[in-house]
């Protein structure tokens, strides 16, 4: 798949998969093409090439049909309506479903995830922290119940301790409801730890692709690649 | 002090009416950045219609909703065909196609109906009631009535349903409601539903009061812009302040100011946008910067 902005190109030929319930690392620096290959998926940006989601064809369908087929995206900047309250934003979570009883023990669930957000269910959004946004936008997605998750950046700007927890909530989830990540990270390293599959974007090509294992202890790599 | 109250009644009558009004630009202004400046003209040919309904033999309270729905669908259908292909257009473009769109309803009016002035029927009769020892005529209770069903009635849609939460989402938020799944091109069009279904309504209620012909509204537009710029332009319950406070003041000034009378009134509703432009821009309830420090 290739894809960009008007005229300029960001990836030119990535190709990539993502099993059932498998967690996938993508990683790269700044400008690599790791944002603009989420949006791709989602339809935010113009492509060419084959995607495929379960065997059906991403091509020409529009965000709204694509997300309707299983897929949460939490872009870069947390995608938090800021207009709304915390819990306007997590209905919305639950727009496209239907099943009451489903959506009322999955709103359980993600406050037992997340405390903070059933204390502040009635502040607006905006008055988060950036930590408890990503929270936000990290239960609106597990509420849309999603077969697939894609996550751009969930540690950007967020304390350590808030960024395992983040990461702790990741992994439960991808291992009890066997929901599959595409994980867009900087941080390399906590982004291997989470995965079992990497690949490392370099100006809008696949560089390096394996096993996360693998990656982590290739020295070449780590150097060249990860900046750790 | 009898009569300043029924001025302010009055007042009130004429206030839910540019309330109405103002509520249809805050519709749109939300939902694209933008004031409708055929908002008013759409108001008017809704009256027609339903003055053609009433010349029918159309009983009054089948007419209303019936325009309502008709005006409703015409929002619609003028949002997919007018505004979706410029949809990202500068606003610059936007605005000329928005007062393009008010000229050509209004000739499209004087076409089809003509330029006499119609009296238009009012449900209510010119009766009065004693309250508090003032006179307050049916017509105005009724049209502070309907204009109040009509707020509460948006309000609830807004706030209590998840299509207006959805609307609210896309309005402000269209790339971030696109990853939830809202079709948010479709909510933009029933965004100018509604308000062009809630324009309709005081195009009706105001017609009794001024006659009905092409250019009826284009007073009333002014004074639910006053309104909307003083409740703070983004904000539904700021254009219901906005246009009693307006709806009042201009009565009180065209009875008790000097000079003022019935020709000068338009000129405070200018005043008021001017003075709020340059004390507080945002209105009395524009968007309240709620951030963490």
């Amino acid at each position: 798949m290739s894809a960009g902005y008007g005229q300029t190109r960001v990836l030119h030929g990535v190709s990539m998969s993502v099993g059932d319930g498998d967690v996938v690392a993508l990683l790269g620096a700044n400008g690599a093409g790791k944002t603009t290959t989420l949006r791709a998926i989602t339809g935010g940006v113009r492509w060419d090439g084959i995607i495929n989601f379960g065997g059906r064809s991403l091509h020409r369908a529009t965000t709204e049909a694509i997300v309707r087929l299983g897929i949460a995206h939490v872009p870069e900047g947390r995608g938090v309506l800021t207009e709304l309250t915390v819990e306007e934003n997590l209905r919305l979570g639950a727009y496209l479903r239907r099943d009451g009883n489903g959506i009322a023990k999955d709103y359980d669930r993600v406050f037992g995830y997340f405390p903070i957000l059933r204390e502040r269910r009635k502040l607006s959004a905006s008055t988060l922290s950036g930590g408890e946004q990503q929270m936000l936008a990290l239960a609106r997605a597990l509420l849309m119940r999603p077969k697939l998750l894609l996550l751009d950046e969930p540690s950007l700007g967020l304390a350590p301790l808030v960024v395992r927890s983040i990461f702790d909530i990741i992994r439960a989830v991808n291992e009890s409801d066997h929901v599959a990540v595409l994980l867009v990270e900087q941080n390399a390293r906590i982004a291997l730890d989470l995965s079992s599959r990497a690949y490392v974007l370099e100006v809008g090509r696949v560089a390096v692709e394996g096993e996360s294992a693998n990656l982590k202890n290739q020295e070449s790599v780590r150097r060249s690649y990860l900046g750790y | 002090m009898q009569e300043l109250l029924q001025q302010v009644l009055s007042g009130i009558a004429s206030g839910g009416i540019y309330a109405s009004l103002a509520l249809a630009l805050v519709l749109i202004y939300n939902a694209m950045g933008l004031v409708n400046f055929a908002q008013g003209e759409m108001a008017m040919f809704a009256t027609f219609l339903a003055f053609t309904l009433l010349g029918r033999g159309v009983s009054y309270w089948v007419a209303l909703p019936i325009t309502i729905a008709i005006a409703f669908i015409g929002g619609i259908v003028i949002q997919r065909v007018v505004i979706r292909p410029v949809e990202r257009a500068p606003v610059l473009t936007l605005v000329i196609v928005t007062l393009g769109l008010a000229t050509l309803i209004n000739g499209l009016a004087g076409f089809f109906f003509g330029y006499l002035q119609h009296p238009f029927p009012s449900p209510f009769s010119v009766e009065t009631i004693d309250i508090f020892g003032a006179a307050a005529s049916f017509q105005d209770l009724g049209v502070i009535g309907v204009s109040a069903v009509v707020l509460v009635l948006v309000y609830l849609l807004l706030q209590r349903t998840t299509l207006g939460l959805a609307l609210r989402a896309a309005a402000h938020h269209p790339e971030a409601s696109r990853l939830l799944g809202i079709r948010v091109s479709w909510m933009l069009a029933l965004g100018w539903g509604l308000a062009s279904a809630v324009g309709a309504v005081s195009g009706i209620m105001v017609a009794p009061i001024l006659l009905l012909e092409p250019n009826m509204m284009q007073t009333v537009i002014i004074y639910a812009f006053a309104a909307a710029v003083l409740g703070g332009i983004e904000s539904p319950l700021g254009a219901v302040i906005g246009g009693l406070i307006v709806g009042v003041t201009v009565n009180l000034a065209g009875a008790y100011l000097p000079g003022v009378g019935g020709d000068l009134q338009l000129a405070v509703a200018f005043a008021i946008i001017i003075a709020v432009l340059v004390v507080r821009p945002n209105g009395l309830l524009g968007r309240r910067a709620v951030r963490r420090a």
